[in-house]
Formats: C-alpha cells, sequence, structure tokens
C-alpha cells in the first residue's frame, strides 16, 4: 500500500461538513470513522486535529453541538449541521470541483507540451 | 463576517475566563472510550487498545490544550492572566501603586484639561461652511509694523474684482452701537456687512432673508442674532417686519441667524448692511474670502500681493507700504489667543514628561527589589519576552488607572478653568470647553504612549541580567549598591526640566508684578467710570453734545459723595492705540504724504486734577475752555519731547484735520504727565488732548469718570440714574470702577503667571518626589553600608552630609542643564506677554535657590533615616 496522505489543511473542515450531511449528527469518534472508511483508508487522520476543526466549525455557526446519547448507550457530544453549514458544503464543494478541473487540466498531457 | 463573530466568540471567551471551564475533558475521554471499545472489539488487550486509540489522537492534554487554544484567543488568554496578576501586585504595594498613578494622573490631567481647552478653540471647525475655504486678509503696513490692520472700502472692491484666487470676498467690521426696542436701549455689540457676507461664509439666516446689495436709497435693515431675538421677541417669526433702533434710526428686521452663530467669536447681536464709503484712507474693514477649488494660500497670497503692489503705482497717497496678509479664518480668529495656548500646551506636555520619568523610575526601583521574584519564574521556565510582557501588563495598568482618573481631573478642571478666562479670551469655541470623544481619543493616546515611555525601558532593565546571577544576586540584599545610572539620569532629566518650568514660570510672575507695580501715572484710587455712547445722528451738532456734557456733568456733580467729575474720552489702559495725522505750524511735515502722527484724546476741565495727573508746564483743560473760546490743547510729555525737542512746546500751534475739507487750529496751553494710555507694558506715546467743549471731532464713544468721597462702587446706581436724567436715550454701556480697570488691565499676564506658575510649581513637586525616591531607595541599599560607617565611628552628621552629598549631586547637574534649556526657552515668552525680559539672572538665581532648597528638603528626610540606622540590627540582617 503506497504511503497515507495527510489531510490537507482545509480540507478537513469540508470533509466533516460533508460527513454530517450524509450521516446526520454524530460523535467526533464516528465523523474521525467515517472519514477514515470513506477515503478507503488511503488518509492518516490524526483524530486529535478533528476537535479543534470541529470547535472552528462550530465557532463559525457552520455546526450545533449537543451532548447525548450513543446507539450502544455511551454519553457522547453530537455534531448537527446547520443551515449555513449546508450552504458552506455547497459553495466549498463547487469551489474544490473547479479546483481539481483546472488542475486535471494542468496535468493531462496537451498538445503544446514538449 | 463568519470570522469575526469566530473571532468575537474566542476573545469573549478569553475575556471571560470561561476557556477554562469547558467540557474538553468530557469530550476527549467519550471519544476514547469509543475508540477502546472498538480496539477490544479487534481483539486487542485493553492496555494495548488504551494506547492505540491515545497515540491515533496525539496525546490526550496536547489535543486538549489545541482544543483550549482554538475555543479561546490565546493572546488575550495570556493578557487576562496577565491583568490578574498585575492588579494583584499592585494592590499589595499600595504607597508604591499609589504614588505612581497619582503622579501619572497629574501628568495626564493637566494635558487633558489644557487640551480640551485647545480642541475647543483651535481644533473644532468654526460654525461655517466648509471653514478650511475660508481665509481673512489683512492689510499690512510695514511702516508702522501693522501686520493685522483694516482696509478701506474701495481697496476691499478693488481685492474683490480683481483678485482670481478667491470664489467670493466679503468684508465686516465691528460696531457697537445703542440698539433700541420697546422696553430699552442697550450698547449691543454689531457688525456692518457686505451683502455677500452670510454666502461667502455659507450660513443664512434660520428665518427671514440675509441682505440684498445695498443701494443709497436702500431701506434701512437689519439681521438679529438668535439671542437677542428670543430675549427681545420671545422667539416669535412676527418679528420679521418690525423695527428696532438702531443709533436712534429705526431698522427693519429681515432676518434672524442661526442659534450661536458669530463670524469670529464675538458674539455679536445685529448685522447691518455695509454702506458705501469713499475714503481710501479709513481702513475700517475685515476681508474674508473664500478661496477656490485647488487655490493654494499661497498662490493667493501672490495674487494679493500683485494687486497690493498695482494698487500701491496706482494710489500712492493711500496705499503706500500697504500689504495684504492672509491667514485662514480658523488662526486669524483664535490668533489673539493661539500662542498662549500652545504654550500651556506645551509646558504642560513637560509635566508628563517628568510625571513618566518618575513613574519609570519607581519601576526601576521596584525591579530592583524585584529581581528575586523575576529570577525565580525565569528560572521556572518562563521566557524573557513572557516576563517583559508581564512587567508591561503592569505599566499599562498603572497608565490606564492614571489616565482615568486624570481625565476626571481634566474634566473637573478644564471647564472651571473655561469659565475663568472666558471674558477674557473672546474666541469662538471657549464657551463650548467640554470632554468630548476628540479630549477622550487624546487622553488614551497621550495614556498608552505614556504607558509604554516609562514602561519599556524599565521592562527590559529587569530583565538585562543572566538569571542566575540576578538569584545570587538577590540574596546578597545588602551588598552597597548605588541607584542605577538609569535611575540617576531620570532624576537629573526631570530636575533640569523642573528647573526651566520654574524659570519659565519665575520670568512670567516677576513680568506681572513689574507690570502690577508699574506707577500707570495716574491714582485710581476713588474712582467710578460710565462708558457712554451718544447716538451720532442727535448729537451730530457740537452745542448738542456740549449741552450733554454739561447737564450731565452738573448732576454727577451735585451727587452726594462726588467731589469731581469729568469727561474723557480715552481713559487710561484701555488697549486702544489709535493715532491721527496733524500738522505743525512752522515745522515742515516729516513727509510730503502724512502729517505728524499722535494719539488724540478729549478731557474735560479739571480731569487730570481728579486723575491725580501732574501738570508739567502750563495749565490744564479749564472752564474757560468754552466753545467759542480759542480752541486749546494739552499735550504730555512724550508729544513735547517728541514733537519740541529743547523748546517749549507753550504756546505753538497745530492743525488737525477734520475732514478732506475742515480744519481745526489749537493752541499748545500747557503739558501733563505721560500715562500708560494703552497698556501698562506699553509705553506711553504722543498725546495730544482737547476740550470735548471745542473738538470738532465726532466720536460716540465717551467716557464719564467721577471722583468720590467713599466707596466708589457705591455710586453705580446714582451715577448711571444721573447721566439717564440727563439724556435718557443716551446709553450706558459699562460702570466699573477705575481700580478694576487697572486689574483688568493685567488679567491676561497674571493668568500665564498663574497658569505657567502652577505647572512649574507642580514639575516641582513631582521632580522633588522623584529625588526622594531615589536617594530613599538609596539608603535602603546602602543600609548596610552604613551600619558599618556607624559601628566604625562616623558620626551621625557625616551620615546626613553623606546622603545629602548624593542627592545635591543630582540636583546640581539638574540645575546645570536646566538653566542651559531655561535660557533658551524663555525667549519664547517675548512673544507671549508684553514686557516679558528673558534670561533675567535675579529670576534664574531664586529659581535655582527655591530648587536646591527643595532638593534638600526631598534628601534630608531620608538621610535623617540613613543616620539613625542601628548598626546592631542592620549587621545582623547579614
Amino acid at each position: 500500500m503506497a504511503d497515507k496522505a495527510d489531510v490537507w489543511q482545509g480540507t478537513l473542515a469540508l470533509m466533516v461538513l460533508k460527513t454530517l450531511e450524509t450521516l446526520g449528527p454524530l460523535h467526533g469518534y464516528g465523523i474521525a470513522r467515517r472519514i477514515e472508511q470513506t477515503s478507503a483508508h488511503h488518509l492518516s487522520l490524526n483524530y486529535g486535529t478533528l476537535y479543534p476543526a470541529l470547535l472552528k466549525l462550530e465557532q463559525e455557526g457552520y455546526v450545533t453541538s449537543e451532548w447525548g446519547v450513543s446507539d450502544n448507550n455511551r454519553k457522547a457530544k453530537f455534531y448537527r449541521l446547520t443551515r449555513a453549514g449546508r450552504k458552506q458544503l455547497e459553495k466549498e464543494a463547487r469551489e474544490w470541483e473547479r479546483t481539481t478541473a483546472i488542475l486535471a487540466r494542468f496535468l493531462t498531457p496537451g498538445e503544446e507540451a514538449p | 463576517m463568519r470570522a469575526l463573530r469566530a473571532w468575537l466568540l474566542r476573545l469573549g471567551a478569553s475575556l471571560s475566563g470561561r476557556a477554562r471551564r469547558s467540557d474538553v475533558a468530557d469530550e476527549l475521554n467519550s471519544h476514547l472510550a469509543f475508540h477502546i471499545e472498538d480496539n477490544i472489539r479487534a481483539g486487542m488487550s485493553p492496555a494495548e487498545a488504551r494506547r492505540v486509540a491515545l497515540l491515533k489522537l496525539g496525546g490526550f492534554s496536547q489535543t486538549a490544550e489545541a482544543i483550549r487554544e482554538q475555543r479561546a484567543l490565546p493572546f488575550f488568554d495570556t493578557l487576562r492572566q496577565d491583568l490578574v496578576y498585575a492588579v494583584r501586585v499592585l494592590r499589595r504595594n499600595r504607597a508604591f501603586t499609589t504614588t505612581a498613578v497619582v503622579t501619572f494622573a497629574l501628568g495626564v490631567g493637566a494635558n487633558s484639561a489644557i487640551f480640551s481647552i485647545v480642541n475647543a478653540i483651535l481644533l473644532r471647525p468654526l460654525p461655517l461652511a466648509e471653514p478650511s475655504q475660508l481665509v481673512m486678509i489683512f492689510a499690512t503696513e510695514a511702516r508702522r509694523s501693522l501686520q493685522f490692520d483694516g482696509v478701506s472700502y474701495p481697496a476691499f472692491i478693488d481685492w474683490q474684482e480683481q483678485n482670481r484666487s478667491f470664489e467670493s470676498m466679503a468684508a465686516f467690521a465691528n460696531r457697537d452701537l445703542p440698539l433700541g426696542t420697546s422696553d430699552e436701549v442697550v450698547v449691543a455689540r454689531g457688525k456692518v456687512v457686505s451683502a455677500n457676507l452670510f454666502d461667502v461664509v455659507g450660513v443664512q439666516p434660520a428665518i427671514g432673508r440675509a441682505f440684498r446689495e445695498w443701494r443709497p436709497q436702500s431701506a434701512d435693515v437689519v439681521i438679529l442674532s438668535d439671542g437677542f431675538w428670543k430675549r427681545h421677541f420671545a422667539g416669535s417669526p412676527s418679528a420679521i417686519g418690525q423695527t428696532v433702533r438702531i443709533d436712534e434710526r429705526p431698522h427693519t428686521i429681515v432676518g434672524v441667524m442661526p442659534p450661536r452663530f458669530t463670524l469670529d467669536g464675538d458674539s455679536e447681536e445685529f448685522f447691518q448692511p455695509l454702506g458705501l464709503d469713499t475714503n481710501r484712507n479709513r481702513g475700517f474693514l475685515r476681508t474674508v474670502g473664500r478661496l477656490r477649488p485647488g487655490v493654494t494660500l499661497e498662490q493667493a497670497r501672490d495674487d494679493m500681493s500683485a494687486i497690493t503692489r498695482r494698487l500701491e503705482r496706482l494710489y500712492p497717497d493711500s496705499h503706500a507700504g500697504v500689504g495684504a496678509n492672509l491667514v485662514p479664518m480658523a488662526d486669524a480668529v483664535a490668533r489673539r489667543v493661539r500662542m498662549g495656548l500652545l504654550t500651556i500646551m506645551s509646558v504642560v506636555g513637560v509635566v508628563l514628561l517628568i510625571a513618566c520619568a518618575n513613574v519609570a523610575s519607581l519601576l526601576l526601583a521596584r525591579g530592583a527589589t524585584r529581581q528575586q521574584e523575576l529570577a525565580l519564574r525565569a528560572a521556572l521556565g518562563a521566557g524573557r519576552l513572557r516576563l517583559v510582557r508581564q512587567l508591561l501588563t503592569e505599566s499599562a495598568v498603572i497608565a490606564a488607572a492614571g489616565g482615568a482618573l486624570g481625565l476626571l481631573v481634566a474634566h473637573w478642571t478644564a471647564s472651571a478653568l473655561a469659565a475663568a478666562v472666558a471674558d477674557q479670551f473672546r474666541v469662538p469655541g471657549i464657551q463650548s470647553v467640554r470632554t468630548d470623544g476628540m479630549v477622550l481619543l487624546f487622553t488614551i493616546g497621550v495614556s498608552v504612549a505614556a504607558g509604554l515611555g516609562f514602561g519599556v525601558a524599565p521592562a527590559f532593565a529587569c530583565l538585562s541580567k543572566d538569571p542566575n546571577d540576578r538569584l545570587r544576586e538577590a540574596s546578597r540584599s545588602a551588598t552597597a549598591r548605588r541607584a542605577p545610572r538609569a535611575r540617576r539620569g531620570l532624576v537629573i532629566a526631570e530636575t533640569a526640566l523642573a528647573l526651566a518650568l520654574l524659570v519659565g514660570g519665575g520670568t512670567l510672575i516677576k513680568t506681572f508684578l513689574k507690570l502690577r507695580s508699574t506707577p500707570p501715572g495716574f491714582n485710581s484710587a476713588s474712582l467710578i467710570k460710565a462708558d457712554l455712547s451718544l447716538p451720532l445722528p442727535s448729537f451730530w451738532q457740537l452745542d448738542t453734545r456740549v449741552g450733554f456734557y454739561q447737564a450731565a456733568l452738573q448732576r454727577v456733580r451735585s451727587l452726594p459723595g462726588v467731589r469731581a467729575a469729568a469727561f474723557v474720552s480715552i481713559l487710561p489702559l484701555n488697549n486702544r492705540n489709535n493715532t491721527e495725522s496733524f500738522h505743525i505750524v512752522g515745522k515742515a511735515d516729516p513727509s510730503p504724504t502724512r502729517g505728524f502722527n499722535a494719539v488724540f484724546n478729549m478731557a474735560s476741565a479739571g480731569y487730570f486734577r481728579m486723575m491725580g495727573i501732574p501738570i508739567r508746564a502750563g495749565r490744564e483743560v479749564e472752564e474757560r475752555d468754552a466753545a467759542g473760546a480759542p480752541d486749546v490743547a494739552v499735550i504730555n510729555e512724550a508729544a513735547a519731547r517728541a514733537f519740541w525737542p529743547g523748546e517749549s512746546p507753550l504756546g505753538r500751534q497745530i492743525v488737525l484735520p477734520i475732514n478732506d475739507e475742515a480744519s481745526q487750529i489749537l493752541t499748545v496751553v500747557g503739558v501733563v504727565g505721560d500715562v500708560r494710555l494703552a497698556s501698562l507694558g506699553i509705553l506711553p506715546r504722543p498725546e495730544i488732548v482737547v476740550s470735548p467743549m471745542q473738538s470738532r471731532l465726532r466720536g460716540s464713544s465717551t467716557t464719564i469718570v467721577a471722583q468720590t468721597e467713599g466707596d466708589p462702587k457705591a455710586l453705580a446706581a446714582p451715577l448711571r440714574a444721573a447721566v439717564h436724567s440727563a439724556n435718557p436715550l443716551v446709553p450706558i454701556s459699562l460702570i466699573a470702577t477705575v481700580d478694576d480697570v487697572v486689574s483688568n488691565s493685567i488679567v491676561e499676564p497674571r493668568l500665564y503667571a498663574t497658569l505657567l506658575g502652577a505647572f512649574a510649581l507642580l514639575a516641582l513637586v513631582l521632580a522633588c518626589v522623584g529625588l526622594y525616591g531615589l536617594i530613599a531607595y538609596s539608603v535602603s541599599q546602602r543600609r548596610h553600608e552604613f551600619g558599618v560607617r556607624v559601628a566604625l565611628g562616623a558620626a551621625q552628621s557625616t551620615i546626613v552630609r553623606l546622603v545629602v552629598g548624593e542627592g545635591l549631586h543630582l540636583a546640581a547637574a539638574g540645575v546645570g542643564i536646566g538653566l542651559v534649556v531655561a535660557a533658551a526657552a524663555t525667549r519664547l515668552l517675548v512673544g507671549l506677554v508684553v514686557g516679558v525680559e528673558p534670561q533675567d539672572p535675579v529670576t534664574f538665581a531664586a529659581v535655582t535657590f527655591v530648587l536646591v532648597a527643595a532638593t534638600l528638603l526631598a534628601t534630608y528626610i531620608p538621610a535623617r533615616r540613613a543616620a539613625r540606622v542601628d548598626p546592631i540590627a542592620a549587621l545582623r540582617d547579614e
């Protein structure tokens, strides 16, 4: 297996938002696992970096948090996407697609390429 | 927006300390529990499961710290800790904190108080439209060194038509006239203004209309001030169209200006349209112009000087040597107080410097006693910058507390000070001195700057040494050490500055005392005066005027308690200095275009005897010099010296032009002593006095003076009644004792002497506190040394001499520097008050003596303490 990629700065927030959109309210550990699973374990996520990122999203008003009880009856803090968070997700996803499209065009061998 | 919201949330968390109390640990524990559970399910042992989960998290406390940092702002978090700590430390050292805060508050308070006055007068824009584009244009006359002279009506029209720099130009002149409504007649402050004036300054009447272009047949109209309208017409709009009598002629009210409108701070009550005046020699107008957009003041100056040069060629008789002086309107209206205010502002700036030096010195001293604490904190891992930051936070707390206290001081003193001087300084804005946003901003700015100024150096100085050295040194507390060089330098600088201020204050006080003891040339005791304003239309003829003079004199003289009475047109010390041109029979004029110049005054019979002005030769004006008798003149000694040097002026004749056609021939019958006619600080000028019963010069303002047997104040009401009974149409503008006239004439020098003296005294006290603190510190540091000396047999007086010597040493250095600074600085006072003698050796000597005496006192107290050191106790401390 190739070296695991580190999570890029800035993309973590996008992944968190997308995860919450897909799965609904979820606790930190669940989000972390989901990100790892979705990336088919190609991403190496240091779980410790997730919590400041979640707090930042909360301060920006994109998610809210609330203590609750998990399926296996364990107390956990659940994060939920807000309306502003949903909008932000759409915006960032669009931007991300544009960026990757541009990069893809750069990296595909072109006619003028020597 | 989102980022700001997040930042504010974090700031709030920092300041409230909420970041500390949070559920971070709970959340992380919950996270670990999930992870461990999963790991165990995957087949790990519980210990292994825990280890892996922690590893994947990146450490429990590290993660918790990362979350806390995201939760709050680390900068403000530290700031809050530092603040809490600083307040605790400062509260523990009450004496230090009080001294530092009070010292700083005095410095800041003095600055903010003076700044609120400067702000109101010099900085706040005039209540006119775009006042920065308004420029006042004065005439200058090099020969008489006039910089702010008036311009004649024809010259104003020339300026207005020929200039290319101004959008528009208007002219105005002061005109204090009897203003009569249905209920009373008062002398009101007014202005005649060119019809376009309100357009030029961009303020229109609040109700009614402005003036139309003046024509010879124009009806008499007037625009009233808001205040006059409210007082006399109860603020009713129906006042428009009604009439008031100005100088007895009915004028129709066409408009009322908005509240608080004033052209140049004169609190005008009415405005009249400016009529035509063809005399090029009557320079009575002041001119204001609005610069065209994009035209600089310099360009306008060039433009105007081209015009004045052209006028000089065209009209050499009236315009020779006449130029134009362009001054921004805001500067022009505040010109009389500008220099005084800026002087006082710099003085309080110096006081603040001294206060800062004091606080810095205190901080240095405290830093020295805190070496152990700081060394310990450094040894426990606090970085250098972290410690500097802590110390700076303490300075900031002192600065903030001092600044806040200073603002209170300023708030209380500034408006009281302004109210006290408002009558003397008629400038716009003085009524509206208040603690506004600008003052607040200034105080904060000054406090921050000064706080940094006194805080930074001591903070770094405290940490300049290796912590190991400091720990070691701090434990060797009894090492004989003198105060550090930095503190000694600060105290020397303080002493020097205080000395310079004391010399400045001393110079002004001496000037004031000299003015006060200047013999005015007359005796002001038991005299009371009433200023009258003759409505000229009814007093146009000489015999009407004479009739009134005689009736009034007769009634006043018959009042019980009145010994004598006389009319005079210029009472001494009245700040006026107008001269008239005349010729001398048998002598050639000094120049082909101009005659001799002297102040012309009118005084009725017995005036000089009553005023105690000595008669040097011949006689004074007497009753026999009535209308019809030969016209006589009495001259002062200055005139005798100037016009008839080495010969007797008695019997000589002079020719006084009355108007273009007529002139009057006067025979000199006497010479009287010189009096200070303009002010105590101005030497007497040649003066020619004629009898009001004979004079054909028409002046509307005159003064009746009465000599009383008892208290002259008691005569105020009877005097008013007597003048009224002689003619009820003559308004009285002011009744005052001549003693008051004399003391009012030196109000301004007294104000400056008081202010500068008070601030210099404050500076002296602050400098002494600084010196005292330094010597007391030095004594405490050398306690061991003194113990040894006493044990070895040193007398108490030796110790006292030793300590006082150290203080005097510093003071001497300060005095040396201060004298040099003062020698340069007192020159600046020359333009401020008439009669200042800079670099006066007596003042310098006296001030140095005061300073050295104060220094001795400040060092003697700690010296006594040093001498009483118990050698056993001092050595046992070791």
